[in-house]
C-alpha cells in the first residue's frame, strides 16, 4: 500500500513538470464548452489567433490541410491567413501571428503515394493556448493522415497511378471510379467524421433559447471528454516507463506490478479529480450552470475516468510500439466520444445513436453523470455503479499487470 | 550468497545461458566476464526474477528466486546495464522512489538517500533533474538507486561502461567497499583489466557456456607458466604444425594464412630459437608481440579469438 502512494506520489511530481499537456487535455474541452457557450449564450470575444499559412504545394490536400482550421469550432478560434513565406516569417518573427504553417511542394503527392512528408509549424512563442491548439489539431490531423493512408491506400493509389507530379488533369473515367471508392468510404464513416454541426445550429437558432440550457446540456459531456484526453494522454506514460527502464527495475524490486499499476492509476485520478474538480467550480459558479450534487459527481467522474484510464493502459500494452499504441488509443477514442455522447450530448443525437451509445463505457457513465447533476440517482444505485466500476478497474488491471510480467517488460 | 545450478535460458530458438552453474560468496566479488552477446545480462536476470529460467535453479541466500521470490528479492539490489532511471525527476527523487520500493521510510530513508549521493558524488546535485546529467553521472547515480537500501547481495552488469577513469575508480572502490563490508558482490564485465583487478573469483562465459572458473590465481595457473606469443606475417599452416608438433615448449592457438597465436613457455627468452623455427617453417614474420599471462591470454586460448572483437 506504502508504494502504491509512493508510486502514485512520483509520477505527480513528475507531471507537475509537464503542466502543459495537462493544459491542454483540460483546455481543450473546455475551449469547446465556452465556445459553445460563447455562441448560445454570451457574447463577448473568446480566445482568438491568427494563423498564417504558406502553402507552396497548392493542390487539393495542402488546402484541405489548411482548411481544418476554418471548419466547426476551429475556425471560431482561429483566422487563418494565406501569406508567402517571407511576409510569413516576417509577420510571425514580430509577433504579429499565433502561428506559422507551412506546407512545402511535394506534400499532396507525398500523401497520394503513401511516402512520409513534412510539414513544419512555427508557433509564436510568446503565446501559449492559441498555439498550442493549432499544434495539438494539427498533430491530429498529422496522425489522421498517416491513418488515412493505410485506410485508403486503395483510392490513393488510383490517383497516384494516373496522375503525373504537379498535373491537374484527371481523367474523368478516373475520377468516377475514385469518387466511387472514396464515397464507399465515406459513407461508412460518416457520422463519425462529419458530426452534424451545421443541424444542431439551424435547429437552435431558432428558438429564442437561453444560452444557460445550451451550456448545461453540453457540459457534462465536456467533462467527459476531458477525461478521455486524459486518459489516452496520461495511458503513454507507460511506454515510457518500459523505455527508461524502471518498469523492469520494479519487477526486480520486492514488490508486486499490481500495486505499481494501481499507483499510477491513482496519480491519474487526482489528476482527473483537480481537471473535473475545477470544471464542476467553473461551471457552477462562472457560468452559473444549475447542477446538484456536486460532490458526488466529483467521486462518481474520477472513478469513471479512472476506469477509462485503465481501459487505455490496457490497449497501450497491446499495441506493439508506443507509436502504435497512440494511434490505437486515438483511434478509440473519437468514437467512444462520438458515440457516447461524450461531444454531442445525446440529447441532440439521433435517438437509435444514444441508445446505442450509452452502452459505451463513458456514455454509460456519463448518463449517470447526469442523473446525479439532476439530483435523480438513487444512492442504493450510486453506490452498485462505483462498485461494478471498481470491479471492472481491479479486473483491467489484473490483466494489464499479466501483460507486463509477460511480454511488454522484455525484448 | 548465491548459487546458480544447471541454468538454462531460451530465447525461442536462441539459446542465450546453457548449463551455468557458480556460487558467489558473501564478502567477495565474483566476476562474470564474457564477450557482447555472452550471456552474462540473461544471467542477471535469471537472479534477479525479471527473467524467468527455462531450466536449473537460482538461490540467493538460499531463497530460490522462482518460488521464494518475494524473499530472494528483498535482500537483492541491482543496478542493470540499461540506465533505469526517470529523468523527469531529480537525483533524489529517484534515488528516495528507488528506496521506498525496498520499504525504507522516514528518518531512515532521508539518512540513507544522503549517504548514497555522498559516496556517487552527486550530492551536490541532488535537486538537479536527471534528464540534465552527463551520462557517467547517470551511470552513478544508477549505481547509487541500486544500494540505498543496502542489499547483502548485489548484482552489478558492467555498472562502468561509459564512465571517465576517475569516477571509474571511484566506482570499483565503492564496489570493493561493498565486498568489505560483507555483501556478495556479482560483478559482470567485457574489461579483463577490470575483472583481473576486482574480482576475487571468476567465471569466465562465451556463448552462454562457462569456460573456466576459479579464483584468479587458479585462472592463471591454468595458462601455465606460458605466455601468449601473436604474431602476424605470412605462414604455411601444415609446415607450423609439423615444426612444432612435438615441442612441450610451443602450443599453437591458432593459425591462419595471416596470423598466428601461438602459447610459449618462457617465451621472451626463447625468442630468438621461435623466430629461426618459424622462419625454417616457411613462414614470413612482419610483427611478434608477447604478453604474459593473463585472463585475455587464457580467453584467446580457450576460445581462439580475442575479447573484444
Ligand atoms: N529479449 C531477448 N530476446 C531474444 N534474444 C535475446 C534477448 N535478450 C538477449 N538475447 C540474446 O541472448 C544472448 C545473450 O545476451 P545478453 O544480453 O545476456 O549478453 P551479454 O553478455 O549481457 O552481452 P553485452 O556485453 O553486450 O551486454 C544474445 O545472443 C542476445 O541476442
Ligand atoms: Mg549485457
Amino acid at each position: 500500500m506504502r508504494f502504491l502512494l509512493a508510486t502514485a506520489a512520483k509520477d505527480l511530481v513528475r507531471r507537475r513538470r509537464d503542466p502543459l499537456a495537462l493544459l491542454l487535455w483540460a483546455g481543450i474541452p473546455l475551449a469547446i464548452g465556452g465556445l459553445i457557450f460563447l455562441a448560445f449564450g454570451g457574447d463577448d470575444a473568446g480566445p482568438s489567433g491568427r494563423l498564417l499559412v504558406v502553402d507552396q504545394d497548392n493542390t487539393v490536400l495542402s488546402g484541405l490541410l489548411s482548411g481544418v482550421y476554418q471548419q466547426g469550432p476551429l475556425a471560431e478560434i482561429i483566422e487563418v491567413e494565406a501569406v508567402d513565406l517571407e511576409t510569413g516569417r516576417d509577420r510571425i518573427d514580430s509577433g504579429e501571428a499565433s502561428g506559422l504553417l507551412i506546407i512545402p511542394d511535394g506534400f499532396g503527392t507525398a500523401v497520394l503515394n503513401s511516402e512520409p512528408f513534412e510539414i513544419s509549424l512555427v508557433r509564436n512563442p510568446a503565446q501559449r493556448i492559441v498555439p498550442g491548439i493549432i499544434e495539438e489539431s494539427l498533430s491530429l490531423v498529422v496522425e489522421s493522415t498517416f491513418y488515412v493512408q493505410r485506410l485508403f491506400d486503395e483510392p490513393l493509389d488510383i490517383i497516384a497511378a494516373v496522375q503525373p507530379v504537379g498535373a491537374n488533369i484527371v481523367p474523368d473515367s478516373t475520377v468516377a471510379s475514385i469518387s466511387v471508392a472514396f464515397n464507399q468510404i465515406v459513407d461508412r464513416a460518416q457520422p463519425y467524421l462529419f458530426p452534424p454541426v451545421i443541424e444542431l445550429e439551424t435547429k437552435t437558432t431558432g428558438e429564442d433559447e437561453d444560452g444557460l440550457d445550451f451550456a448545461r446540456l453540453f457540459f457534462p459531456s465536456m467533462l467527459f471528454m476531458a477525461l478521455l484526453f486524459m486518459a489516452q494522454g496520461l495511458s503513454e506514460d507507460i511506454w515510457r516507463e518500459r523505455s527508461h527502464g524502471t518498469l523492469r527495475r520494479v519487477i526486480v524490486t520486492p514488490q508486486r506490478v499490481a500495486m505499481f499499476l494501481a499507483g499510477k492509476l491513482l496519480a491519474g485520478a487526482m489528476l482527473m479529480l483537480i481537471v473535473i474538480g475545477l470544471g464542476l467550480v467553473v461551471g457552477r459558479w462562472v457560468f452559473g450552470i444549475d447542477l446538484q450534487g456536486l460532490p458526488i459527481a466529483l467521486v462518481w467522474a474520477t472513478i469513471a475516468g479512472m476506469m477509462l484510464l485503465a481501459m487505455m493502459v490496457l490497449v497501450q500494452l497491446f499495441a506493439s510500439s508506443e507509436r502504435a499504441g497512440n494511434i490505437l488509443t486515438g483511434a478509440a477514442i473519437f468514437p467512444l466520444a462520438m458515440l457516447g455522447g461524450s461531444f454531442f450530448p445525446f440529447e441532440v443525437m439521433p435517438d437509435w445513436l444514444a441508445s446505442v451509445g450509452r452502452y459505451t463505457p463513458n456514455g454509460w457513465a456519463l448518463a449517470k453523470l447526469n442523473r446525479v447533476f439532476a439530483g435523480d440517482l438513487a444512492a442504493l444505485d450510486l453506490v452498485r455503479a462505483i462498485g461494478f466500476v471498481t470491479l471492472i478497474i481491479v479486473a483491467l488491471t489484473w490483466l494489464a499487470m499479466r501483460r507486463i510480467r509477460g511480454r511488454f517488460a522484455h525484448s | 550468497m548465491i548459487e546458480v545450478a544447471q541454468l538454462r535460458k531460451e530465447y525461442g530458438d536462441l539459446v542465450a545461458v546453457d548449463d551455468i552453474s557458480f556460487t558467489a560468496e558473501t564478502g567477495a566479488i565474483f566476476g562474470l566476464l564474457g564477450p557482447n552477446g555472452a550471456g552474462k545480462t540473461t544471467t542477471i536476470g535469471c537472479i534477479s526474477g525479471l527473467l524467468e529460467p527455462t531450466a536449473g535453479t537460482v538461490r540467493v541466500r538460499g531463497h530460490d528466486v522462482v518460488r521464494e521470490s518475494a524473499q530472494a528479492k528483498a535482500s537483492l539490489g541491482v543496478v542493470p546495464q540499461e540506465i533505469a532511471l526517470y529523468g523527469d525527476l531529480s537525483a533524489g527523487e529517484n534515488v528516495r522512489f528507488w528506496g521506498q520500493a525496498y520499504g525504507l521510510r522516514g528518518a531512515k530513508l532521508r539518512a540513507r538517500i544522503t549517504d548514497v549521493l555522498e559516496i556517487t558524488g552527486l550530492l551536490d546535485r541532488a535537486g538537479d533533474r536527471v534528464d540534465q546529467f552527463s551520462g557517467g553521472m547517470k551511470r552513478r547515480l544508477n549505481f547509487a538507486c541500486g544500494i540505498i537500501h543496502e542489499p547483502q547481495v548485489l548484482l552489478l552488469d558492467e555498472p562502468t561502461v561509459g564512465v571517465d577513469p576517475q569516477s571509474r575508480v571511484r566506482l570499483l572502490d565503492l564496489v570493493r567497499e561493498q565486498a568489505n563490508q560483507g555483501v556478495c558482490v556479482l560483478y559482470t564485465t567485457h574489461y579483463m583489466e577490470e575483472a583481473q583487478s576486482i574480482c576475487d573469483r571468476l567465471a569466465i562465459i562465451d556463448h552462454g557456456h562457462v569456460i573456466a572458473q576459479g579464483s584468479l590465481a587458479e585462472l592463471q595457473a591454468q595458462m601455465g607458466e606460458r605466455d601468449l606469443v601473436r604474431v602476424s606475417g605470412s605462414f604455411d599452416e601444415s609446415e607450423l604444425h609439423r615444426a612444432f608438433g612435438h615441442d612441450a615448449d610451443v602450443e599453437i592457438v591458432t593459425v591462419d594464412d595471416a596470423q598466428a597465436t601461438l602459447s610459449v613457455r618462457k617465451a621472451s627468452s626463447k625468442l630468438p630459437t621461435l623466430l629461426a623455427a618459424l622462419t625454417g617453417a616457411g613462414s614470413e614474420v612482419r610483427d611478434i608481440t608477447v604478453s604474459q599471462p593473463s585472463l585475455e591470454s587464457l580467453f584467446i586460448k580457450l576460445t581462439g579469438k580475442e575479447l573484444r572483437e
